[in-house]
């Protein structure tokens, strides 16, 4: 066989693979995972109202997870595959298991206050969270095909139940039913491509196509097969990354969804599945960048420009922030498109600054919101201004943040984005970045100027005022529930808005680290 | 100077701002003097370092490195001088982009195509001798503000807490000296004023504050790619990739982005600009739109229409001589060669601005949109100064940029007095108000003439120089331009008279007008009150002094204009001699201070 001796003559392929069982590899991975069959045991003991130890339990198990994967940063093992080269917990994984470690973190401390709230308080919620955070781990570090689509679904299934979670309400059922169909499509369309990729290659595993696709492409024989594969598997990962024109389920999805679900879904998903696509294309399919370049950055720009214009026409809030995630999601695939490492480090930069400022911007949706209603008109931001200033000041920097001002992190995220597509000579990108960007100000500030000129609604209906958050941290109260309630869920914005900006000012903070990431293989 | 003026100059109104926040908002007088404290030291600082700037020249700094067509780049550098510099590293490492270089020395043709330059940008400041004037007159007018900022003004605490963040905004822009520096400034300057025209002022502020920051945002942001672009493409030339905005006025003087762009549409090749030429419109859309010059004007009369008088002080005082600043010290100094290649077009946008500008200025009721128009006008002369690229031209718009940010400030003020007054600004109904306001009038006049560019008056000072310098280039575009003076002087007599002279018309509270005979004084209108006097005091004795004995500015102004006309290696191009005003009739004027030029 060709592919054989291919593989035999390449000098550099690591042939002694680290022994099966590396545990210590995938230690998040297990930790989470068996976080969550304990959090399934103790549901079953604990009483479901009023009860802070579930949520506490899986803050417990996302922070060793975190303390786990730091640890493996900094040791930063020459060898990172693991399990036959099944996967890898390289930087690379790692640097996306901290963002969705991160986020997982923050739903968490946002969910008891929002669960009771809402009247949903169920311990199967955290169970679930928690299985779908197993689900993004092994997503991140994915080196096998066969592990890629075990990842996706064991985030998917988790996140089909979450998104119907508010069981009496029809909006969240509709939602939850879209989410399941669309996403058991797009599943199938990822399955397809690999069974293709894999009838042409002969490998599942990710190094192993790398080379035979390095051979096939120095010879120039593109097969339409495995182009086909390609294709299929971009359809697939672009539904989950919810960039158009795959988008449809999105603003469905996001709005029907208990706010909460819509924040973690609207981040951790999209940053598990931009890392698999980094990883796909940006290394894997690296020989075949000629072929899927120009598709990739068509996809990137009708993203920018559906979901930028496409929001100036919402007046839900929810839908506003998920056709901004669609516009988003186009921007972070400027820097896939351009598949070289500086794109690669711009796109992660990017989710990074994203994980910041949306969950920064769904948690004060999710702070506002009161039982049977999530926050989801304009009226009810307006005047918001006057009535809690704090709150709608750091929701005015969510808003910037995401039309990227200087003073705040998506400024640096959208300026290494551009840097990487001009150097790249993908001058189109760029003007095609810009120009939605300055169409995404109207509705962003929009946002702002409801904020801070409307009226308030308080008049109408008193119930409104949930939480008092002010930037000291000592009035995080809400009148009618438990001070507890509110300290975490204010932590939750202040940290996010506090993060906003200070890595808006020193964009070192992540660049640095980002400057010693490899795509193990790439 | 051992200890870093500039720096502390640019972070004092942030420190301001973060003090005021401290203070509790009920507590009206203490927010008040700490407010004009922190202006006032600001101030102070700025007038500090105009003095020290010209008692010791210093020469510019040598590009590290890096080469073009096979010549070294390392004797080559800024003709510039800036002083007062400080530089901190921001992102990036100089061992990474040490590195790279090395690669590419190396000859190693692949690396470019491998690896992306590091991208290294920094903290560094630093005023040459046209930001050491914009910075005074910046310390100046926010200082002004912060004293006419009304004790009947809603939250005074959060609009001296933004105007703090605004001055930081403004003067980062001023002293920025690497380019990323510069676009983070210019943009996170915005943020304050947006909040300023959306918090406070008249009932459409809402939309106003949207239309001006859409519509500035979207001009920069074709600059900030421009930015990349010129890292990029000055990188791939010289091997020096850098956002250092010294180095990269060194790096103009040498010819760089030169070969045309093309483009194949279905086998035919078309041809367009240079990328040097890209760039220069680039820079140009934002600046063009931030000046405002006439096609992107539109969010100027909705944002001067519905702003407060302290926030407009300082808004079309000097966050409007940015875009001019942004023309010398970025187009002129970056793009020698486009700047000439664009002269035509820039100077009929300036001639169009000038004439527009006024003949609206002529058609308006309203005293603050006269004020407004005027405006756009006064600054289309500045880029027909600019863009005349010879020393008389450039060094008048320099002097021109100042004098505005005088006048304009003093004109809004006056205006905003009859405001708070008479609750109107409609010229049609206020009227000989020189009888009962007759220090308010003397002011006034002073002002107005000085807008009319009359002689004895600063204006005519920098509006002469300006002339005298696009006469050089083009006497048809001097006498479009000229056209522009009569208009002022037809508008500005309109508005003083309307509004001093004949019977006294005075707008009651109710909607109705008391007439009162041309013989009785206006009974109950107050004319100005000492603190009154003394906010327009200092403008007008400015737009008087300059007037008189303008040499000390001119020569200094000059001296820096003559830097910036350098740059092309074309040499100075003042062809006539300077006339009558006190000023070495040289083509290159020597520094003051005893220095020599570099």
């Amino acid at each position: 066989m060709a592919v054989a001796i291919q593989l035999a003559a390449a000098p550099w392929l690591p042939l002694h693979f680290v022994p099966a069982g590396n545990l210590l590899g995938v230690l998040p991975i297990l930790i989470v995972g068996g976080g969550a069959v304990l959090v399934l045991l103790a549901d079953l003991m604990v009483p479901r109202r009023g009860n802070l130890v579930l949520p506490v339990a899986t803050a417990v198990v996302l922070l060793g997870a975190l303390g786990t994967a730091a640890g493996q940063w900094a040791v930063h093992a020459a060898n990172p595959i693991v399990f036959n080269g099944a996967y890898a917990d390289d930087r690379f994984a790692l640097f996306a298991d901290f963002v969705i470690l991160i986020t997982a973190l923050a739903v968490v401390a946002l969910s008891p206050g929002y669960l009771r709230r809402r009247g949903m308080e169920e311990g199967e919620y955290y169970i679930l969270l928690l299985a779908s955070v197993t689900g993004m781990l092994v997503l991140t570090g994915a080196l096998n095909l066969i592990v890629v689509f075990l990842g996706i679904e064991l985030l998917s299934i988790p996140l089909y139940v979450l998104a119907g979670f508010a069981r009496d309400e029809p909006l969240p059922q509709e939602a939850a039913m879209k989410y399941l169909l669309l996403g058991g499509f797009a599943s199938g369309f990822l399955v397809y491509g690999m069974a293709l990729i894999y009838g042409e290659t002969g490998h599942t595993g990710l190094v192993a196509i790398h080379h035979v696709l390095t051979a096939t492409a120095v010879s120039q024989q593109f097969d339409p097969m495995l182009l086909a594969g390609i294709a299929l598997l971009a359809v697939g990962l672009s539904f989950k990354v919810s960039a158009a024109p795959f988008h449809w389920w999105t603003p469905d999805v996001y709005q029907g969804s208990p706010a909460l679900v819509t924040t973690f879904m609207s981040v951790a998903t999209k940053v598990a599945a931009f890392a698999v696509f980094l990883r796909l294309f940006s290394a894997t399919l690296a020989p075949y960048r000629a072929e899927w370049q120009v598709p990739i950055a068509v996809v990137a720009i009708i993203s920018m420009v559906f979901g930028n214009v496409v929001a100036l026409a919402q007046t839900s809030v929810k839908r506003l922030l998920a056709y901004s995630g669609i516009a988003q999601a186009g921007y972070v695939m400027i820097g896939l498109a351009v598949g070289r490492p500086d794109g690669t480090e711009a796109s992660l930069y990017y989710l990074a600054a994203y994980a910041f400022m949306n969950t920064g911007a769904f948690a004060v949706i999710t702070i506002l919101s009161r039982r049977g209603e999530d926050c989801d008109r304009y009226s009810q931001l307006s005047g918001l201004g006057r009535r809690q200033p704090a709150l709608a000041g750091l929701m005015a920097i969510f808003m910037l943040s995401l039309a990227g001002f200087p003073l705040t992190v998506g400024f640096f995220g959208k300026f290494f984005l551009f840097s990487a597509a001009i150097h790249d000579g993908q001058l189109p990108l760029a003007i095609w970045g810009i120009l939605t960007s300055a169409v995404s100000l109207f509705y962003y500030l929009r946002v702002i100027l409801i904020m801070f000129s409307g009226v308030p609604e308080a008049a109408t209906e008193p119930e409104v005022q949930v939480a008092g958050v002010t930037l000291g941290g000592a009035a995080l109260a809400a009148p009618d529930s438990a001070v507890a309630v509110g300290v975490p869920a204010g932590l939750v914005v202040v940290l996010a808005g506090a993060g906003t900006l200070v890595l808006g000012i020193f964009p070192a903070l992540i660049y640095t680290l980002l400057q010693g990431i490899t795509v193990v293989h790439g | 100077m051992t200890w870093p003026i500039l720096g502390i100059t640019l972070f004092l109104p942030l420190l301001g701002s973060a003090v005021l926040a401290l203070i509790p908002a009920s507590r009206t007088m203490a927010v008040r003097t700490v407010g004009i404290a922190f202006a006032a030291a600001t101030f102070a600082l700025s007038l500090v370092m105009l003095v020290s700037f010209y008692a010791t020249p210093k020469v510019g700094s040598a590009v590290l490195g890096g080469s073009v067509h096979g010549r070294s780049l390392a004797h080559v550098a800024s003709p510039i001088t800036f002083q007062f510099q400080e530089q901190l590293s921001w992102l990036g490492s100089t061992r990474a982009l040490g590195q790279f270089r090395q690669a590419l020395n190396q000859g190693n043709n692949g690396v470019n195509q491998a690896f992306a330059p590091p991208i290294n940008f920094s903290f560094h400041i630093g005023v040459d001798g046209l930001a050491v004037w914009m910075v005074a007159l910046t310390g100046l007018l926010f200082l002004l503000a912060a004293v006419a900022l009304s004790r009947r003004e809603d939250r005074p605490r959060s609009f001296l807490i933004l105007m703090g963040l605004a001055e930081t905004g403004v003067i980062g822009v001023l002293v920025s000296l690497d380019l990323v520096l510069f676009y983070f400034f210019w943009e996170a300057a915005l943020i304050p004023l947006y909040f300023q025209l959306l918090g406070w002022g008249g009932p459409r502020r809402g939309a106003a504050a949207l239309k001006f920051i859409i519509y500035t945002v979207a001009g920069s942001l074709f600059m900030l790619l421009a930015i990349l672009g010129l890292y990029f493409i000055t990188g791939a030339e010289t091997g020096v990739y850098t956002f250092d905005v010294p180095t990269q006025i060194a790096m103009a003087t040498q010819v760089i982005g030169q070969h045309p762009t093309s483009l194949t549409i279905f086998g035919h090749v078309f041809t367009f600009l240079t990328p040097e030429q890209w760039l220069f419109l680039a820079f140009a859309l934002a600046f063009a739109i931030k000046v405002p010059l006439v096609p992107f004007h539109t969010w100027l009369p909705d944002a001067y229409g519905s702003g407060t008088t302290p926030f407009l002080i300082f808004f079309a005082g000097i966050v409007s001589k940015l875009g001019a600043f942004g023309l010398i010290r970025y187009n002129l100094a970056l793009f020698p060669q486009a700047s000439h290649f664009f002269q035509p077009v820039m100077l009929a946008l300036g001639v169009t601005s000038i004439l527009y500008g006024g003949l609206m200025a002529l058609g308006q009721r309203d005293i603050r949109q006269i004020v407004a128009y005027s405006s756009i006008s006064h600054l289309g002369f500045v880029v027909l100064g600019i863009f005349a690229l010879n020393v008389d031209g450039l060094g008048g718009a320099i002097v021109q940029m100042v004098n505005h940010g005088i006048i304009v400030a003093g004109l809004f003020l006056c205006v905003g007095m009859l405001e708070v007054r008479f609750g109107t600004r409609d010229l049609g109904r206020m009227g000989g108000l020189a009888r009962p306001m007759p220090i308010m009038a003397g002011m006034f006049l002073v002002l107005v003439l000085a807008g009319m560019g009359m002689p004895l008056m600063n204006s005519f000072v920098g509006e002469f120089l300006i002339l005298l310098g696009v006469f050089q280039v083009s006497p048809a575009w001097a006498v479009a331009a000229s056209l522009g003076v009569v208009i002022a002087c037809w508008y500005m007599l309109r508005l003083y008279q309307g509004l001093t002279q004949g019977a006294v018309r005075i707008p009651g509270t109710g909607g109705e007008e008391r007439r009162a005979g041309g013989s009785v004084s206006g009974g109950g209108v107050r004319d100005l009150r000492a603190l009154e006097i003394a906010l327009l005091a200092p403008l007008v004795a400015v737009c008087i002094g300059v007037g008189i004995y303008p040499s000390p500015i001119i020569s200094t102004i000059r001296f820096n204009a003559s830097q910036y006309m350098r740059l092309d290696g074309r040499g100075p191009q003042a062809l006539m001699p300077t006339l009558g005003l006190g000023v070495a009739s040289s083509s290159a004027p020597q520094p003051p201070g005893g220095g020599s030029a570099p």
